[in-house]
């Protein structure tokens, strides 16, 4: 690639554009944006233009266009996937100005927002009507809506909720070539195609989104949650199976195995049991007449299936411990391991016991522990690689996550539920899709962004970047403060 | 000259030949959506209601696989064994396929979202011959783009969907009706306090001056909450029949001489439209009935009587107001008066720039989405 650095033509314009206040171009402050939350990869992008409003947007994006620089939509830098790297000699966009929270419509059920808003001030904003934003990324203190539609974000809420996708009615977009249009529309019909639709998820690779309009639900009337333990990981599994079988549709399901329930007891005050196996954590929410008979049949269910002891959380103080040690799982098993690596593969509900027998015994063969907490009704796993970098385990630990990525992809599920492909596993998309399944996708992205400045290099395999190797897992440095956590 | 494949790899060939001999394709499945838009000029017909087979059913995955021409009704027996469905009402004749091409849905789509909400995954053939698949049979799948939400509302004109990965739902143990005869200003106020109030609705419709709101779950909760919303209802409630929810899907059929408008507003314009649709009836002399998915703001206007010179007064007028529109039934004469879209939706350009991508000889559908396309 030829250096844009000789031609400051655009960053000259980019400043007359923008103003001088609102382009970084000082090395040490662009170092601030080098990388996301996935800490392994890092490029130090040649500026970063701090627009504060769709118009300043556009007008940075037709710099762009019009000199052939790529440009990075970034919003918290929270990805996990890397999907906010910067691409050196390209700007990074970063939406942190756009922050207004333009219009709570509890009559229409909707929220019209910037793309820097946080997804949690959504749901504050829309909390005097009695009313929230139903995806919750456990990042949503500091992810921002843009991110969350960027990234399709979910949370653990959303084996009943949905994801970002379900609850967006539309949006204003900046294209690659610097036009503004809007995708979808006030109503759930649109004529035409759902480009909305595809537009979300897709990982900043198909436009700049600069306004958001999310859907609003009515806050559940009742909710219980209680912690279930299991002698057997495969009994915590098919006890999934079996709740969602009998045609319930909790709210939640978690599961923690007990290496992830050592960590977080070890470091917390825990309300888990420190020698169980496994433990699920079951929350149902809606009306209280179908809670209270479906919670009480979750409880036969598990007994059923083995549970050894059931503990109900009895009001929402106890709820907050049940929640805050699941939450705390990550960090925990940071405190018991020097390093690892996070996981984030889907399988089909059903062989989930299967999945974790095989990650078992992968495990013991390369001679490394893996802890596991994750979003078991969804079949998303978030297997935690441990090993210690400086008895020279890294690559072998690399070499186990990702196996275990595409174990779930050999069991008939996918290579990320949450985190997005981005960066990070750009390179295993092929081990998921067929040429010509990306080439079909690439027509799409072709329609967006022909000359693909569009944050190039992220979703799909290239050979530079399937010649490079990710870097090991460290704490997001709002996760080291305590600010978010890994959920 | 008709295509009749019977699996992928017939499908795919089907698609290669007519591509060598450069013919047109009008795709169809059941034929009950075949006036939706425009109408396509075409060579040949391919025709999916061979491919319709069941390709898995994981009852305790909770999803299916299907080929595309496998009919609803077909499908939902089958998941009724399990005692699941897929979240999308009753469509008679409709292929899985034609439903996810017309975007089209019913009133579960108030709690469940449409189709685009229910499929997961999707197997789908370019005009060239291009297989492609995208999401998966998991529900929880972010990787790479979703074509499957793209073909949503497609109308045959980017691709041909070949097989579809669904999400299934447990059927409810029990299901009660909340029955009110009210205006549509009353239906919107009172369907936001049956929200608000949590009880939590599957469907709220108002159907032709009754709202509907369904309310699913289990046997004692459903009983409770239908109660205390007759209670917010005031005296005219009474229990709904399954009768009063045929009404919906009798507009949104109507019969041969009527016409049929699919319109998409914010939920709150409902009561003006209402009014309007109304009052443009009463001026044109034909006879009106409007069923609305209140807080998804889609509307279906039928008409009936009068010439087809009334029918295109009422729609063009409407139109002035609620351009998201589309004719989806076509009283005789009537498309020499009207276009089948209204004003173009701001990102027109980008379902160009989509359609010269995906299907660039224009082979599929042409005419589908004229003028726009
Ligand atoms: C501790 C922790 C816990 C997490 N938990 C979850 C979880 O439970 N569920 C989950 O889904 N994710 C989770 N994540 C991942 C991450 O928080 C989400 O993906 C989030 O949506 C990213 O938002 P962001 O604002 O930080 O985006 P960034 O990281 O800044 O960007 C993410 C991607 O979105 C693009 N982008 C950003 N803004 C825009 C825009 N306005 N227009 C177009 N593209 C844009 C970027 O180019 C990039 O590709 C977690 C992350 C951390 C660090
Ligand atoms: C509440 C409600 C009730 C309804 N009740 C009924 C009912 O009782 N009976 C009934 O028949 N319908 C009913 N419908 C309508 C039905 O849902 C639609 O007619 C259906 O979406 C059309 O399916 P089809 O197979 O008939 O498609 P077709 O009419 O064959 O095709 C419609 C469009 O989809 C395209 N298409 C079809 N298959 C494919 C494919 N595989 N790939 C790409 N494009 C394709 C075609 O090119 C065409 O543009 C109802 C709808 C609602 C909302």
């Amino acid at each position: 690639m030829t250096s844009h650095a000789i031609d400051t033509g655009w960053l000259a314009e980019l400043l007359a554009t923008l103003g001088p206040d609102n382009v970084i171009t000082d090395p040490a402050r662009l170092r601030t944006y080098e990388c996301d939350g996935l800490t392994g990869y890092r490029v130090v992008p040649a500026a970063v233009a701090l627009p504060r409003s769709t118009a300043e947007v556009a007008a940075a994006v037709r710099v762009c266009a019009g000199h052939g620089i790529p440009f990075v939509a970034r919003g918290a830098g929270t990805g996990l996937s890397g999907g906010a790297l910067p691409v050196a000699d390209g700007i990074v966009i970063s939406l942190q100005r756009l922050r207004r929270i333009i219009e709570v419509d509890p009559v229409n059920l909707c929220a019209v927002v910037e793309p820097g808003v946080t997804n949690l001030d959504i749901s504050r904003a829309a909390a005097p009507y009695g009313l929230y934003y139903a995806p919750n990324p456990s990042s949503q203190q500091v992810c921002t809506i843009g991110g969350n539609v960027a990234e399709n974000s979910g949370g653990a809420h959303c084996l009943k909720y949905g994801f970002t996708v379900n609850h967006v009615l539309e949006a204003e977009v900046v294209l690659a070539d610097g036009t503004v249009t809007t995708l979808g529309g006030p109503a759930q019909y649109q004529p035409g195609f759902d480009l909305l639709g595809a537009f979300i998820g897709s990982e900043g690779t198909l436009g700049i989104v600069t306004r958001i309009t999310v859907r609003l639900l009515a806050k559940p009337a009742h909710v219980e949650t209680m912690v279930a333990d299991f002698a057997t990981v495969a009994g915590a599994g098919d006890a999934v199976t079996a709740i969602v079988a009998a045609g319930i549709v909790p709210a939640a399901i978690e599961m923690l195995d007990n290496l992830a329930i050592q960590a977080v007891g070890a470091s917390t005050h825990s309300v888990y049991t420190a020698d169980t196996a496994a433990a699920l954590v079951v929350e149902l929410d809606g009306p209280p007449d179908d809670v209270a008979e479906q919670f009480d049949h979750v409880q036969r269910i598990c007994r059923a299936q083995g549970s050894t002891k059931i503990m109900v959380a009895a009001d929402p103080a106890e709820r907050a411990l049940i929640w805050q040690g699941r939450k705390a799982a990550f960090a925990a098993v940071g405190r018991i391991s020097s390093n690892y690596f996070v996981q984030d593969g889907v399988v089909p509900r059903g062989r989930l016991a299967e999945v974790l027998d095989r990650i078992g015994a992968m495990a013991d063969t390369a001679g490394l522990r893996v802890a596991n907490v994750f979003h078991a009704g969804d079949g998303n796993l978030h297997p935690l690689v441990l090993y210690c970098e400086a008895d020279g385990e890294h690559d072998r630990a690399e070499r186990l996550s990702s196996e275990i990525a595409e174990l779930c992809v050999e069991l008939g599920g996918s290579l990320s539920g949450e985190h997005g492909i981005g960066t990070d596993k750009a390179c295993s998309m092929p081990r998921m899709f067929g040429e010509d399944d990306l080439a079909t996708m690439l027509r799409l992205r072709a329609a967006f962004d022909p000359d693909g400045l569009c944050n190039p290099g992220k979703v799909f395999p290239t050979p530079r970047l399937c010649g490079e190797r990710p870097g090991p897992y460290r704490p997001h440095p709002l996760e080291a403060a305590g600010v978010i956590e890994r959920l | 000259m008709t295509y009749r494949p019977a699996d992928l790899a017939e499908l795919r060939e089907a698609m290669v030949q007519s591509a060598a001999v450069g013919q047109l394709l009008a795709v169809s499945g059941a034929g009950t959506a075949s006036q939706w838009g425009g109408r396509p000029e075409h060579d040949a017909v391919l025709d999916t209601t061979a491919m319709s087979e069941l390709i898995s059913y994981n009852p305790t995955d909770m999803t299916v696989a299907v080929q595309a021409g496998m009919r609803l009704s077909r499908l939902q027996e089958v998941l009724a064994e399990h005692r699941q469905w897929v979240a999308l009402d009753p469509a008679r004749g409709a292929t899985i396929g034609g439903i996810v091409a017309t975007a089209d849905a019913g009133p579960s789509r108030h709690q469940y979202g449409g189709s685009r909400d229910s499929v997961i995954g999707m197997t789908l053939v370019l005009a060239d011959g291009t297989v492609a698949r995208s999401g998966g049979h998991v529900i929880k799948n972010v990787a790479g783009y979703d074509l499957g939400k793209l073909l949503h509302g497609s109308l045959g004109t980017l691709a041909v969907v070949a097989e579809v990965v669904l999400r299934v739902h447990p059927r409810p143990a029990a299901t009660a009706t909340l029955a009110v005869p009210c205006d549509a200003a009353a239906a919107f106020d009172l369907g936001g306090q049956l929200i608000t109030t949590a009880l939590e609705p599957a469907a709220v419709e108002w159907c032709d001056g009754t709202l509907l709101a369904r309310f699913d779950g289990t046997a004692r909760g459903v009983a409770d909450r239908l109660a205390r919303a007759r209670e917010l209802a005031g005296p005219a409630a009474t229990e709904g029949t399954p009768e009063q929810w045929r009404g919906v899907d009798r507009i949104v059929l109507g019969e041969q001489g009527d016409t049929v408008l699919r319109l998409g507003t914010a939920p709150d314009r409902t009561p003006s439209l209402a009014a309007d649709l109304h009052r443009l009836a009463a001026t044109y002399a034909v006879e009106a009935a409007m069923t609305s998915t209140l807080f998804a703001g889609v509307h279906t206007v039928r008409l009936r009587g009068g010439p087809a010179a009334a029918h295109a007064a009422v729609v063009t007028a409407l139109r002035q107001t609620y351009p998201a529109s589309t004719v989806c039934r076509w009283t005789p004469d009537l498309e020499h008066e009207i276009t089948p879209w209204g004003d173009p939706p701001p990102a027109v350009s980008l379902l160009r720039a989509v359609k010269r991508r995906f299907d660039p000889d224009d082979r599929l559908c042409p005419g589908r989405f004229a003028p726009w396309l």
